[in-house]
């Protein structure tokens, strides 16, 4: 229905570079002159696409508006902010572990003398919806950055955030007790794009799909 | 000094100034004109209504309603969903009336929704409903409203993505409750993965297997239909084949060229239990539309009759208006 390239939202970090790495194994990397540019749109080099690098929490708010057509973003993200998207594929990479981490020397899951946990968190909602169906009672403090501190100064009893390779937890005395869930990398599209530009989402996901199979096999 | 608590309103609520306001009654305008030429006359339910009249749409509906407590002690809520309204006055007030029974509205939504995502609390709507009339001749006609409604207003680069209810709900029965759930949201966000290993856990026999994981790729124009009857299980999904095919056949040249078979949508209203479809704007990002034939639904409210109808949001069209205009 228009000429434009499909436009991706992509969250800045580690997980775009790999996004940009299977989009240049379709064909389709970043245009050369766009290569450590600081433009906010980068176009590929095939015309196909525009990413559009932006914090990983907004990468479902640009899709669900219809801003970006589709992006990628871990599961964890999604989940926590539950915005209505499609999620047509599981891109595989980006994998970790959002889970309850506590001090080694912490108790779990009931604190002696029947106090009220306190749990510190970027991941409220999801947090929120674990800690119901284990039928367990916490007081949740939303915290924005270094988490793993939370135990150390007294803020929270336990904490919940993505674990990838365990290391800054140990680094600051905690051990994971429990994990919440596993999260990877989706692909998501917006609902009116997929279906106003059905073909080009369509050959997309096949594409990466290809991509990714070819890779793992 | 200003009072800051004062100089505010709600999150989710605006006041509509000349432009805005000029560019709905434009719609509202066109909308009206077309409704009474083509029989249809206007009704305007209670802004509130007894929360019961809407949670039959849905849970989603239900968990959007905004609600306050009535004198007596009874949940209230206000008017969600105009549909629901009208079939509860379809079947009350206007029982008697003679059938097919023809209406329109227009005016205002309240719905809950997530703050900081930009979703306004109040919306206009407006639609029709046309009651008695179960062929596929009615759902048409509902159809035909839509497209001249967009057509009037000269949006001309619009899709409408026609769907019926009956063709996935039998991949989901003899599910447990949570098993239907899970299959339901892998289907409404169209994770193909998801799908397989879903019917791969709930051992769903080969054939259902086989059209759930197909179901996100069940969108296109005519061809489509006819790769569903292949995959259709049983006889309801072949009388939403079947149904489809009748609507197909009765469009015009025109009016084809602006569908698309979309079998594996569940969005709609719980409501819902046959044909139903979402109209897509270029430039918006959500449907300005959507309608569908509930046939059960004036049942609950005591008088079993057929219907069919469409809402479509006046905002959203109001602001592709703005920028054409």
């Amino acid at each position: 229905m228009s000429g434009r390239p499909l436009r991706i939202a992509l969250p800045k970090g580690r997980m775009m570079d790999e996004a940009l790495l299977l989009f240049g194994r379709v064909g389709s990397e970043i245009a050369a002159e766009a290569r450590d540019s600081r433009r906010l749109i980068l176009p590929s080099a095939d015309g196909r696409f525009e990413f559009l690098p932006v914090k990983s929490g907004d990468v479902p708010i640009y899709v669900e508006s219809g801003v970006a057509d589709a992006g990628v973003v871990g599961l964890d993200v999604l989940e926590e902010g539950q915005q209505d998207v499609l999620r047509p594929l599981d891109l595989g990479f980006g994998g970790c572990m959002l889970a309850v981490a506590a001090p080694a020397d912490a108790a779990y899951p009931l604190l002696p003398g029947g106090t009220m946990p306190r749990v510190a968190t970027k991941y409220v909602e999801s947090a929120r919806r674990f800690f119901a169906q284990k039928g367990m009672q916490v007081e949740l403090i939303r915290i924005s950055g270094s988490v793993e501190l939370a135990p150390l100064l007294g803020l929270a009893h336990w904490i919940v955030d993505l674990v990838q390779t365990g290391r800054t937890l140990a680094e600051n005395g905690l051990v994971v007790v429990e994990k919440v869930s596993d999260s990877t990398a989706r692909l998501i599209v917006n609902r009116a794009s997929h279906k106003l530009r059905l073909d080009e989402h369509q050959r997309l996901i096949a594409d990466l799909a290809g991509a990714i199979e070819k890779s793992s096999a | 000094m200003s009072n800051l608590r004062l100089a505010q309103v709600p999150p989710g609520s605006q006041d509509l100034l000349a432009d805005d306001v000029r560019l709905r009654r434009t719609v509202q305008r066109a909308w009206f004109g077309l409704a009474e030429e083509s029989g249809y006359r206007e009704v305007i339910p209670p802004t509130f209504e007894y929360e019961e009249v809407f949670t039959l749409a849905g849970t989603q509906l239900a968990n959007e309603l905004i609600r306050f407590v009535d004198r007596d002690g009874r949940l209230v809520a206000l008017r969600a969903d105009f549909t629901s309204a009208i079939a509860r006055m379809a079947s009350t007030r206007l029982r008697d009336a003679e059938l097919p029974l023809r209406l329109s509205y227009a005016g205002k939504v309240y719905r809950q929704r997530p703050e900081g995502g930009g979703h306004a609390r109040e919306t206009f709507q407006l639609g029709a409903e046309l009651i008695g009339s179960a062929g596929p001749e009615a759902d048409v006609e509902t159809l035909r409203l839509a497209i001249g409604l967009l057509r009037a207003l000269q949006v001309r680069d619009f899709q409408i993505n026609l769907g019926d209810i009956r063709f996935v709900q039998p991949l989901l029965t003899g599910l447990n409750e949570a098993e239907a759930e899970s299959l339901r949201s892998a289907i409404d966000r169209k994770d193909r993965a998801a799908l397989a290993d879903g019917a791969r856990r709930y051992g769903a026999p080969a054939a259902v297997a086989r059209a759930l994981v197909e179901l996100p790729e069940l969108i296109g124009r005519g061809d489509v239909l006819l790769r569903a009857r292949s995959l259709a299980s049983g006889p309801e999904a072949e009388a939403a084949i079947e149904r489809l095919r009748a609507i197909d056949a009765l469009l015009t040249e025109e009016e084809r060229a602006h569908v698309v078979y979309d079998l594996g949508e569940i969005r709609g209203l719980g409501y819902y239990t046959g044909m139903q479809f979402e109209v897509f704007v270029a430039g918006l990002g959500r449907a300005v539309a959507f309608g569908g034939r509930y046939d059960g639904l004036l049942a609950r409210f005591g008088a079993d009759r057929p219907a069919v109808g469409f809402a479509l949001e006046t905002d959203a069209l109001a602001a592709v208006l703005g920028e054409v205009l």
